[in-house]
């Protein structure tokens, strides 16, 4: 079984999977329509203000697996259709900032900048174009890197870090998502040992329950996606109800501007935004592969570097005033994490972001694949199911990045009606949703007092300034890092010292130890 | 002297099951709640949800699967321990929950607090390394061993004692790796993280693809795959790692409902064509069908060999 094997049987994996309905004599497989239905909801998701791609996947997921089960052929419809989420609310993200001044994630605030002045100008149609085929080009390319990086990667690590090494590798990245998620180190590693400390209830290799206080209920440990749902997604919806109750003043609309009819891009337009588009995608895509870092720096980043070379260009408008290449800087470098950010997932089982935490979820919550080192493994003769899934999920990804190009586009120029939802009236529906889904996974009402619980937790995080991010991610590295260090200390003859026992394992100690003193250093009114 | 009792046990069960006219009778309550011991997913999950599958199609029941995973299955045991012994809420196990785990959880309860069902498959057990090692027995391995430690993969506390005990008995020391599932200790053998580890018959692929070896069998019987690997008693370690998975109720299951689930899963599991069956001998080498009195005697005496275990570990 060589490499293209797995390539094809990835392809098959997706278009020859169960069928859903056949058109003209073709089956249709349900993962592609999966896939469509994902990108869709994600465009729409993306382009209301006060929803977000990982809290569609949140509530999407428990309800998918209730459809599908927990058979491994239920991986690539489930996956398919929250990779479809992620990719549709990338580009939806843009809908709100350019029509309304309001940006639906954060890392769309800088589309505001240039997007809000065209609309004002009578060019919101074409701002959206430029919007779209940006953030389609960075995402695909995010894409490729991706699928050439992350085997490769895998196969690396598989081949030269022992059990030590691998133990050493999951403390640096925690450390290093603590450190560069939040301003404050102090606070992400508040947040990261929480974290740890809620993997740590239940678990454990000792038949006597830990830190259960006793309880049957805490035995089992928390419920993951009770945990996660409720510091990222019920966490969220409090602080936002609360802002809605402090803050009732109502956004002034733009509906009044008589839009531009022709709207089309020129190719020489087209030419023109290139340059900043892949100055954009490369610096996302190399984002996005560190763990941790989000989309937001990203299109920061990308917008700085456009700037500069916007301005020796002389050109009119300026930027901020309403010139396309700055939309077009800033969609490329936030679309381009979202492909990249799958490289520490795929390769290490590391989540960067909540898409990747939900990805993973997924993964652990229907079975069958284990998003690590190992998924890539060549098994001589024998089939790696495994990485027949991973390929399959990267055909997947190209599949959605088919029909961003093709009916991204025009579906997400209609969307801007979305906007006009109002948040008292989502944001419980959002929380109703949330509660049902944890129920119709779990079963019983326990998770639901947990997730209530996280909640109130992911709420008290948000107003005190600490990023709930390190936690979730914590929380769910928690087991593995546990595993993988007891097991490299059992595999060692039982040395204390195995974090420093070869050179790579001290190289990872000594790279932990300066991010963290690093950080330290660094002025607190360092940018995000 | 195990393997005797264990097949009169089983004889003892299927005789007390064919009188059972009465188990026909009996419907549960309501939807019956299942508890799953193991990871969503894996083997032993898809086996229970099959099996649950194959009675809602062939008899109307109605299941509702839940996870509860962790401790070996000590946490399904507490659970459902204090859960109505009506029927209406079982679990699936393996004997191993029920002898080792429960002995050395020391939690208070003893197999009697439970009614052992049924079994549904063995498990073939074996001790496998990678056939890249260039072992092509269990000899070569110990000899190896002699000059450095070899990390041994285990899946669970009873594992880590019978691998110990095997080094012992063998003049050689193990750095035994404690993992969760056997697919994890035959992911760390192929990754190379570890050199040997018990499978329980996952193992079964890569043995006829040619890839990995079983050196020995962990069972009081011959590996069905390889026959020639010896046995641990061969090898001077007077222990076993026989088990099965099992399905539980709460301790006073009524008799006829206890004889109406084992018949019924019984009967799926070993039917041509239903789904846990055409599973069962995929991924677990065909049905084992160990039903009431015979089961619970088969855990009683797990229980009581896994003090015994334990206590030769300990020295």
């Amino acid at each position: 079984m060589g490499w293209l094997d797995y390539v094809w049987l990835g392809i098959l994996a997706v278009f020859q999977g169960p069928e859903m309905f056949s058109l003209f004599g073709i089956g249709i497989s349900v993962t592609l329509v999966m896939i469509l239905m994902g990108f869709l909801l994600g465009i729409a998701v993306g382009s209301t203000p006060g929803l977000a791609g990982p809290m569609a996947m949140a509530i999407a997921l428990p309800i998918l697996i209730s459809i599908f089960g927990f058979t491994p052929d239920a991986l690539l419809p489930v996956m398919g259709f929250l990779l479809g989420i992620m990719k549709g609310a990338t580009i939806g993200g843009a809908v709100p900032a350019i029509l309304f001044n309001t940006p639906g994630t954060p890392d769309a605030y800088m589309t505001t900048l240039d997007g809000y002045p065209m609309t004002r100008r009578g060019e919101a149609k074409k701002a959206l174009r430029v919007a779209h085929f940006s953030s389609a080009s960075g995402d695909t390319f995010s894409d490729i890197v991706l699928i050439l990086c992350a085997p490769f990667l895998a196969v690396v690590v598989e081949r030269y870090l022992d059990l030590p090494e691998k133990a050493a590798l999951l403390i640096l990245s925690l450390a290093f998502i603590a450190a560069v998620i939040s301003n404050s180190v102090g606070k992400g590693l508040i947040s990261l040992g929480l974290g740890l400390l809620a993997a740590y209830v239940g678990t454990g290799e000792d038949f006597y329950p830990r830190l259960s206080l006793d309880t049957q209920v805490l035995a089992q440990g928390f419920p993951v996606a009770a945990v996660v749902l409720g510091v990222l997604i019920v966490g969220e919806v409090f602080c936002r109800l609360e802002d809605i109750r402090r803050d009732r003043r109502l956004k002034s609309s733009s509906g009044d501007i008589v839009q531009a009819k022709a709207t089309r891009l020129s190719g020489a337009e087209l030419r023109g935004l290139m340059p900043y588009i892949g100055r954009s995608a490369i610096i996302g895509t190399a984002i996005g592969a560190l763990p941790g870092i989000g989309s937001t720096l990203a299109a920061t980043l990308g917008y700085a570097s456009a700037q500069r070379r916007y301005r020796r260009s002389g050109k009119t408008p300026k930027m901020g005033d309403g010139a396309p290449e700055g939309i077009a800087a800033t969609e490329a470098a936030n679309s381009s994490v979202s492909g990249a950010n799958l490289i520490p997932v795929l390769s290490l089982g590391i989540p960067g972001n909540a898409a990747a935490v939900f990805l993973i979820l997924a993964a652990e919550t229907i079975g069958g694949f284990n998003p690590g080192p190992s998924v890539f493994r060549q098994m001589g003769d024998a089939v790696n199911p495994e990485m027949v899934i991973a390929f399959g999920l990267f055909t997947c990804m190209m599949i959605a990045n088919l029909l961003n190009w093709t009916i991204g586009g025009v579906f997400m120029r209609s969307m801007g009606f979305m906007s006009r939802i109002p948040k008292h009236v989502l944001l419980p529906v959002v929380l109703l949703l949330t509660l049902t889904s944890i129920y119709v996974q779990e079963t019983r009402m326990a998770a639901i007092w947990f997730t209530v619980a996280f909640g109130i937790l992911g709420y008290a995080m948000r107003r005190l300034g600490i990023s709930p991010l390190p936690f979730v991610i914590a929380f769910i590295l928690g087991g593995n890092l546990e595993q993988t260090a007891r097991q490299a200390f059992a595999a060692t003859g039982c040395d204390p010292l195995f974090l420093v026992s070869s050179a790579v394992s001290i190289l990872f100690m000594a790279l932990t130890a300066s991010i963290i003193v690093l950080s330290l250093k660094r002025p607190k009114e360092a940018p995000e | 002297m195990k393997r005797i009792l264990t097949a009169a046990a089983a004889a003892l069960g299927l005789s007390a099951l064919s009188t059972g006219a009465l188990a026909q009778d009996w419907t549960p309550p309501g939807p019956i709640k299942l508890m799953i011991a193991f990871a969503a997913g894996g083997g032993a999950d898809t086996q229970a949800r099959l099996i649950a599958e194959d009675l809602e199609t062939k008899l109307g029941w109605q299941f509702i699967p839940e996870q509860v995973t962790g401790k070996g299955g000590m946490n399904l045991a507490m659970a459902i321990k204090d859960e109505p012994s009506d029927g209406s809420v079982i679990g699936m196990v393996v004997t191993e929950t029920m002898g080792y785990n429960m002995m050395a959880a020391d939690a208070g309860v003893t197999p009697d607090d439970f009614t052992a069902i049924t079994t549904t498959a063995g498990f073939q057990m074996g001790i496998v390394s990678l056939s890249s090692k260039g072992w092509t027995g269990f000899d070569d391995m110990i000899a190896e061993a002699q000059g450095t430690p070899l990390r041994f993969g285990v899946m669970s506390p009873k594992l880590a004692d019978l691998a110990y005990l095997l080094g012992e008995a063998q003049g050689v020391e193990f750095n035994i790796i404690s993992v969760q599932g056997g697919r994890a200790v035959m992911n760390g053998v192929n990754a190379g993280d570890m050199d040997l580890g018990f499978m329980a018959g996952i193992q079964g692929r890569g043995v006829a693809a040619g890839e990995l070896v079983n050196l020995a069998s962990a069972l009081s019987e011959p590996l069905v795959q390889t026959p020639e690997a010896p046995m641990l008693s061969d090898l001077g370690v007077p222990f076993n790692a026989d088990g099965y998975f099992l399905f539980i109720a709460p301790a006073g299951l009524p008799t006829e409902a206890r004889d109406a689930f084992a018949t019924a899963i019984g009967e799926v599991i070993t039917t041509d064509g239903m789904k846990s069956n055409d599973m069962i001998t995929k991924a677990f080498g065909g049905p084992t069908v160990i039903a009431g009195d015979a089961a619970q005697a088969l855990v009683s005496d797990y229980f009581d060999a896994a003090g015994r275990l334990m206590e030769a570990a300990s020295e």
